[in-house]
């Protein structure tokens, strides 16, 4: 006799398709596509569109967030491992690309690879003791790193400048100001872009699938034969090397770079509350965060000056999304699109036993 | 018969504590199902974990087709072709279908091997084949079990270990998972079960296996052991509904 939390496939159903490419193309999927489309534009017409250079500085800065929420997203979600400690990184990509410009007499843009190149090294011995330890262990490593890398960057005043500040050479010097922030906005934009797409493949790929098993049961992905800590160490150190790229434009664009700034907790903090916020297993999902908090942030920076403020409205953003959307704002989306669409029917559905009852009775024509 | 998988005098148990078996043997055939069944705390849990690698034995052995792999790890008992399906849901719950069951076959390198194992266990689960894009935390208790089961046979295993799989079930998916042992035996692997639906167990299996305090108390063909009054009386809930037939001791 059948319980009525049997799931059974109903009678009379149409077969499934194949794949998701197969048929009809869903509403959803033809909305993400329409979106997807319509951001591109959007960040490409802004420069077009900013009535002024600061509020295209602000999009720079929103930009920046973007990239380094994505290159958090890296780890956090497709690992699961929450870092508060990529500040550091950025902060090294920065510091680094600085100094081989100011130091060593590189043109910036070989500075800016080598600093990537340097950060993504020193990512490997801080990935093999840090990944070793999980959930708040984890967290606090990570923390760690930022308070050291910020104790060492201030007493080190006869390389970094300490709490003087570096300050930079623009990489373009003939262009006015205008014109320099509407270079860097598209080389934020082209560095999204190339951000997303790496994540974008890795979800898709093999690698993917082991570090997604990762995230949701670590030791369960081992014993499946996952190389669970090669894996994880090989997803930091790509993070950290977008990470460092950020840290390192930011550096070129913003052109002063001060310890204190560059290694804050609230960077890292930053780019968890975004990627949280738009949804951590969603490619778009850090994007959307940086989006919202980011122009946030530059809105009430330029509305009410550089009061606490603006964290007291990032704090309640996300308790609200925590309430209503805790597994952020696009999954929500989705789930909401999901309900209108008619196509995502599948072919199996919950039949309640009195339903499997009535079927049966139907079926041997009332002959119970 | 040349056993698949065998236990022999094996000692074993957790930590400096006193051990959980104590000289258990076992073998299992190819192409056989053999079921284990004992009261709470016997060691049958204990037993699948030796045979899977995860607990190392004190002393005795543990042969795969005759060749000693003790204290190997559990990564290379799965090489060695023996798989282990969890008590309880162990499906990656946020993870769809198709991801599960491809995990179960990250070993593999061969794209061609990979897909051939697919369309293998899909022939076997339809109920994987038909929720194949969902999230396997969607799927009911015994979907998910069947999603485990098809995880397992992903690397073409010779043994399957499986520990308690009617767990939690309803009446009706504890028929269709114990249907679906049958289908794994009959598509070569040799199983080993533990079961506390001890009755339920015995009728699928070829081979019983009753433990107590760590050894085997009484073993032979499963149908023997059913028919058993005084088996039933201790182990089984109750007396058999057939006439009781002496198994072999």
């Amino acid at each position: 006799m059948p319980s009525a939390s049997d799931t059974v496939t109903a009678p009379g159903a149409a077969p499934a398709p194949p794949g998701p490419a197969a048929g009809r193309p869903r509403l959803g999927r033809v909305l993400t596509i329409a979106a997807v489309v319509a951001l591109a534009a959007a960040v490409l017409a802004f420069p077009g569109l900013a009535p002024n250079p600061y509020i295209l500085s602000a999009g720079i800065v929103v930009l920046n967030y973007a990239v380094l929420s994505t290159s958090w997203n890296f780890v956090g979600g497709f690992t699961g491992y929450i870092s508060l400690g990529h500040g550091a990184l950025a902060g090294l990509g920065g510091y680094g690309t600085g100094l081989l410009v100011t130091k060593a007499g590189l043109p910036s843009l070989a500075a800016l690879v080598l600093a990537m190149l340097l950060v993504a090294l020193i990512a490997v011995p801080i990935g093999f003791a840090a990944l070793r330890v999980r959930g708040a262990s984890f967290v606090i490593v990570s923390i760690a790193l930022v308070l050291i890398m910020l104790l060492v960057f201030q007493s080190w005043a006869s390389v970094t400048g300490g709490s003087r500040g570096l300050v930079v050479p623009r990489p373009f010097p003939d262009l006015l100001r205008p014109e320099h922030h509407r270079v860097f906005y598209y080389l934020y934009a082209g560095l999204l872009a190339l951000a997303l797409g790496v994540w974008w493949l890795i979800d898709r790929s093999r690698f993917g699938l082991g570090l997604k098993a990762i995230r949701e049961d670590e030791d369960k992905a081992e014993a499946l034969g996952t190389p669970t800590f090669a894996y994880k160490l090989v997803v930091f150190v790509v993070s950290a090397a977008f990470t460092a790229l950020s840290g390192g434009l930011y550096a070129l664009w913003f052109g002063d770079l001060d310890p204190v700034f560059q290694f804050s907790i609230l960077t890292g903090s930053y780019m968890v509350l975004m990627a949280l916020l738009g949804g951590v297993r969603n490619l778009f999902g850090p994007l959307v965060g940086a989006l919202v908090v980011g122009t946030a942030l530059e809105f009430f920076k330029g509305s009410f000056g550089n009061t606490p403020l603006h964290l007291v409205a990032t704090g309640v953003l996300l308790g609200l999304v925590v309430m209503f959307m805790p597994d952020g704002v696009l999954p929500a989306l989705r789930n909401l699109f999901a309900r209108f669409d008619r196509t995502r029917q599948s072919s199996i559905r919950e039949v309640s036993a009195a339903e499997l009852r009535d079927q049966r009775l139907q079926s041997t024509g009332g002959k119970a | 018969m040349a056993s698949e998988i065998e236990l022999v005098d094996v000692q074993a148990g957790y930590g400096r504590a006193a051990p959980v078996l104590r000289g258990f043997s076992v073998a299992v055939p190819a192409g056989s199902v053999v079921c284990l069944v004992g009261p709470n705390g016997a060691g049958k849990s204990t037993v699948l974990k030796v045979a899977s690698g995860l607990l190392k034995p004190r002393s005795g052995k543990l042969l795969v087709r005759g060749r000693d792999v003790s204290g190997l790890g559990p990564q290379r008992m799965l090489a060695e072709g023996v798989a282990l399906v969890l008590q309880g849901h162990s499906v990656f719950r946020e993870m769809t279908v198709e991801e599960n069951v491809l995990l179960g076959g990250y070993t593999i390198a061969d794209k061609a091997k990979i897909a051939e194992r697919v369309e293998f266990v899909k022939d076997l689960f339809p109920v994987v084949a038909d929720r194949w894009r969902s999230l396997a935390g969607l799927l009911s208790g015994g979907q998910q079990k069947q999603v485990e089961f098809a995880r397992s046979l992903m690397v073409d295993p010779k043994v399957v270990l499986l520990d308690e799989p009617s767990m939690g079930l309803d009446p009706k998916a504890t028929s269709t998972i114990f249907e679906q042992v049958v289908r794994m035996r009959d598509a070569g692997a040799a199983v080993l079960l533990v079961e506390q639906n001890a009755r339920r167990a015995l009728e699928t299996a070829d081979i019983g296996c009753v433990l107590d305090l760590g050894r085997v108390h009484i073993s032979g063909p499963a149908s023997e052991l059913l028919a058993d009054p005084q088996l039933g009386e201790l182990y089984l809930g109750g007396r058999p509904a057939e006439p009781p037939v002496a198994p072999k001791r």
